[in-house]
């Protein structure tokens, strides 16, 4: 059937040079599977699994058995030597050899919101500006213009506590993730974790039944004169985000590119190893949106079943982070043994980190408290050298022994890995030009492919 | 770094200074709302001349009264009203239109709304909702009846917060502001200072910034006054110092009072003295009806990021003082004004929004757009759960909406739609029932008036949406098409189709 695009390349043209949307023209049509791995073209992804309420080191990439702070969790060795991590990843264990594990976080803030805009965003709140996601800085470098997709996917966030650290920012909608199965408060605290298909579907993609197709393809002609004339008047910015929302949107409905969200595609085998819950089908879909050539995709472990507050384990860490443990560990593992199988893991970076760490002290309630001062994250995947661990913590886990990494640092490093080049700058809502990575941010070069 | 936009910084200063030589430059005494309007259309239009900048005419009545139900009535006019309104010959029929709203349950409604959405903006997620109906019960109360600003807030700042322990009772009281904001005097210290202030102090809490105005150690002595002990000061995190209430204009309080801290910080904020409290509702008035400030962003005035339009701010920050702070005289004074009354229609590159010689754009809030559809299609809410009892219960179409259509930027005139939002309206039931032929009471009213011709169809439904008729040249193709029956020759079909489109527009989602 014949489809007419909202926007004419005139449309495209005039709002491109507004900066609203982007340069090239597609129409509805499928774009090519550029996604493929052997296209040369073939761009690097990120895929961010998110950690939200902050993980505690000790217990997960820090282990510091022997030690008073250091918990009953015994450490194991990965298939690369000297890299040891916790015993609740067994699965994760065989890819030491593709992981450098950082273990010198060093870091400030220790309020959930605050931090969580560090990490995402790379600066912390100040005054008016309005700084945009990593997600968001990932989809304007690396994405594709012509990709029915949009650039940037959020799968089951719960951005609550720091809104503006999942948004595009000043860069503007065009690059505003696609928020997909957001979490609910009751999720977030470890309910109804089981509606994960109907979930990590994009809502009302679908035609109403009772409009037949050739009047839903005659409203879209209708509201295209309707915009026209109203943007002839009106030549804003708000008509010009509602057009490209639009577009957008059609876009995905009329190609095949939602396809990418139909796992039941997927053998049933494979989603068994992923994990049947919210996270481990989540990286499921974040491995087939990266295929497609999305090229940012997050993935956020808010809860598990009737496992307490997420990772804020304020109580009860150990048995909190066991089960959040045996949720991420097999989703983990089998989303980088994917992305190898598929030859897609050399182009794609896997981060896995949260806001800040957790007290190396057992708190009164055998928990752990906020702790930004000496923490872990991990980098896997394209870019990356694995098989290492960088930085190192005192005895206790109390200090940065060796090479403290800053909010910067890291984010430089993730550009780095990625292809992108941390010091190029962007226009801000306040007039001026604004780095990706915050001044005087230095990449851990050691772990740069 | 304050201000937007930096390379007209210094154009838009030139252009602001008051104009020379005026002979009547002295305050005004407290004047009537129309008085004070045409005092707002000299001060916008003075710039003008100097930089021969030419506004954009009046709003037609159609555009008009779709922007005042919109701004004081959070919701688009009916059919009815448009008629009405459209075929009134009187001449002082926008002011008639301005006092009638003002005085409707609609406007305490949409007050009650604007005014939760600034005290709780974690309402806007998913975390507030279990806390916003006992607020909204307490604002409804309140803008009901007209309580003068300067009481509205010293309740706030005052209320006993031990009266949280009642909150399942569901009584209706401001203290889910205090829970909102953890009870954490420096939460409490940014979020005051911000709202009744217009003061953005929250960058000070960590550090002393170069170029801002505020201290750290200002912030912590402002956040002393939110201390749940007798103490009255606060220790600054980091040091070892130990800092003792004081107000923000430096002014130490008088001490053995046998007032709490938050009573004595009360009288000073809400003291007509006070240089920032009338300026930062005048101010945050004024954003209400333009989409931006006069300082703007509002909560950031200082040396670098002066008004606008100076003279002005002090005028209404006067004037809404003399009037014991009665947010209504305020605001009929600014929409009776000819600056609120221009047209948003310009075919040319939009002006400086800060010239106010054009009316912005602005997005609708969740509850605007909810209540403007469900008004334009006559949906009418099935009965949902009281949150109060029930804050887990399941979500509404209304509530589910409201979600789906937080924005989380304050920047209403550069409103931007998601491609969820737009997926939403174009497919979501709640737009789909109000399109269909069978559920939406709009629709199958006009489908099935035996005194319409298709004309006067497609009329209805333009007024139905947009509040306007349609231009001779709209009538002609979508009378055509509804002949034609679209594209499957259904006459029906095809006004649910143009229904569906003129839901779907800008025109329709935004406030012009």
């Amino acid at each position: 059937m014949a489809r007419t695009p909202l926007l004419s390349r005139r449309d495209w043209l005039r709002l491109s040079a507004a900066g609203v949307v982007g340069t090239s023209l597609s129409g509805w049509f499928d774009a090519l599977a550029a996604g493929a791995a052997d296209d040369p073209r073939r761009k690097r992804a990120l895929i961010l699994l998110w950690m939200p309420g902050g993980p505690s080191q000790t217990d997960t990439f820090d282990l510091k058995p022997g030690h008073a702070n250091g918990g009953p969790f015994k450490e194991i060795a990965t298939s690369a030597p000297g890299v040891k991590i916790s015993e609740h990843f067994p699965k994760l264990a065989k890819f030491g050899d593709r992981m450098a594990v950082v273990r010198s976080m060093s870091t400030r803030e220790g309020d959930h919101s605050r931090a969580t805009f560090h990490l995402r965003t790379g600066y912390l709140p100040q005054g008016p500006i309005q700084y945009p996601s990593l997600g968001s800085l990932v989809a304007k470098e690396l994405g594709d213009d012509d990709s029915a997709l949009p650039p940037a996917v959020s799968i089951a966030s719960y951005s609550a506590f720091s809104p503006g650290a999942y948004g595009p920012g000043f860069l503007g909608p065009k690059y505003a993730p696609l928020m997909v199965g957001e979490a609910t408060l009751a999720q977030a605290m470890g309910q109804g974790q089981g509606a994960y298909d109907q979930a990590l579907k994009v809502r009302d993609l679908e035609t109403p039944k009772e409009v037949p197709p050739a009047h839903a393809d005659a409203r879209i002609d209708l509201l295209k004169d309707m915009e026209t004339e109203f943007l002839r008047h009106h030549p804003d910015v708000s008509p010009q985000s509602h057009l490209a929302a639009y577009d957008r949107a059609v876009r995905l409905m009329r190609t095949s590119a939602s396809k990418a969200f139909a796992l039941e595609e997927e053998k049933a085998e494979l989603r068994d190893r992923y994990g049947r819950n919210l996270f481990g089908q989540g990286c499921l879909l974040a491995r087939r949106l990266v295929e497609r050539g999305v090229p940012f995709v997050e993935v956020s472990l808010t809860g598990v079943q009737g496992g307490g507050l997420g990772w804020d384990t304020h109580a009860d860490n150990f048995n909190n982070i066991q089960k959040l443990c045996e949720v991420l560990d097999p989703a983990w593992a089998t989303l980088l043994d994917d992305l190898k199988t598929r030859g897609l893991l050399d182009t794609t970076l896997v981060v896995w980190m949260g806001e800040f760490g957790r007290t190396p002290k057992i708190n009164n309630n055998k928990g752990r408290d906020h702790f930004p001062n000496a923490w872990s994250t991990v980098l896997a995947g394209g870019g990356i050298k694995g098989g290492q661990v960088v930085g190192k913590t005192s005895a206790d886990g109390m200090t940065v022994e060796d090479r403290p990494v800053t909010v910067p640092d890291f984010i430089a490093t993730v550009c780095s890995a990625l292809g992108i080049d941390p010091t190029k700058q962007n226009q801000s809502n306040v007039g001026r030009p604004i780095r990706i990575a915050d001044a005087g941010a230095k990449p851990i070069k050691e772990v740069l492919a | 770094m304050n201000r937007p936009w930096l390379p007209l910084a210094g154009l838009l200063c030139l252009a602001v200074a008051p104009p020379l030589g005026r002979a009547d430059n002295k305050p005004l005494p407290a004047v009537t709302p129309e008085v004070l309007a045409k005092r707002i259309d000299e001060l916008i239009a003075a710039p003008w001349r100097e930089r021969g900048v030419t506004a954009t005419p009046l709003a037609d009545d159609a555009e008009f009264l779709r922007r005042v139900f919109l701004d004081l009535g959070g919701r688009i006019p009916r059919v009815q009203e448009v008629r009405e309104f459209l075929d009134d010959a009187s001449s002082d029929k926008r002011r008639k239109v301005v006092d009638k709203l003002l005085e409707s349950p609609y406007y305490v409604n949409h007050f009650t709304n604007v005014w939760r959405a600034l005290m709780l903006p974690q309402t806007n997620n998913a975390l507030g909702p279990p806390l916003a109906p006992q607020l909204e019960a307490w604002l409804k109360k309140r803008v009901r009846e007209n309580a003068p600003y300067d009481r509205l807030v010293r309740e706030v700042l005052t209320v006993s917060v031990r009266r949280q322990a009642m909150m399942s009772a569901g009584e209706p009281s401001p203290a889910v502001f205090y829970q909102a904001n953890e009870n954490k005097p420096e939460n409490l210290a940014s979020a005051t200072s911000r709202l009744f202030l217009g003061v953005k102090l929250e960058c000070a809490q960590c550090h002393n910034h170069p170029f801002a105005k505020w201290t750290k150690q200002q912030f912590w002595e402002y956040a002393a006054f939110f201390q749940p002990t007798a103490e009255r000061e606060a220790r600054v995190p980091g040091t070892e110092k130990t800092v003792q209430a004081r107000f923000l204009d430096g002014s130490e309080p008088k001490k053995k009072s046998a007032d709490s801290a938050r009573e004595t910080l009360a009288d000073w904020v809400t003291s007509s003295e006070n240089p920032y409290f009338a300026r930062a509702a005048a101010n945050r008035l004024w954003a209400h009806f333009f989409g931006l400030g006069l300082v703007e962003p509002i909560d950031e005035e200082s040396d670098d990021n002066k008004p606008s339009h100076p003279e002005l701010l002090d005028e209404l920050s006067r004037q809404l003082a003399l009037h014991s702070f009665d947010l209504r005289y305020l605001m009929k004074a600014i929409a009776y004004s000819n600056t609120y009354q221009l047209s948003s229609n310009s075919e040319t590159t939009p002006l400086d929004a800060h010239l106010f010689a054009r009316m912005s754009l602005k997005g609708l809030s969740p509850e605007q757009l909810y209540d403007s559809i469900a008004q334009a299609t006559g949906f009418r809410e099935p009965p949902t759960p009281d949150q109060r009892f029930m804050p887990f219960a399941p979500a509404g179409p209304r509530a589910e909406f409201l979600t789906r259509f937080a924005n989380l930027s304050d920047k209403r005139t550069e409103y931007q739609t998601s491609i969820l939002q737009a997926l939403a309206l174009m497919n979501g039931r709640f737009v789909a029932d109000a399109t269909s032929l069978e559920r939406s009471e709009t629709l199958a009213a006009v489908v099935d008036a035996p005194f319409l011709d298709s004309a006067g169809r497609v009329e209805a439904l333009y007024l139905a949406a947009l509040g306007r008729r349609p231009r001779a040249d709209e009538k002609e193709r979508l009378v055509k098409y509804v002949e034609r029956g679209g594209p499957s020759g259904d006459a029906k079909k095809a006004l649910a189709d143009v229904f569906w489109a003129l839901l779907n527009t800008s025109e329709f989602v935004l406030n012009h």
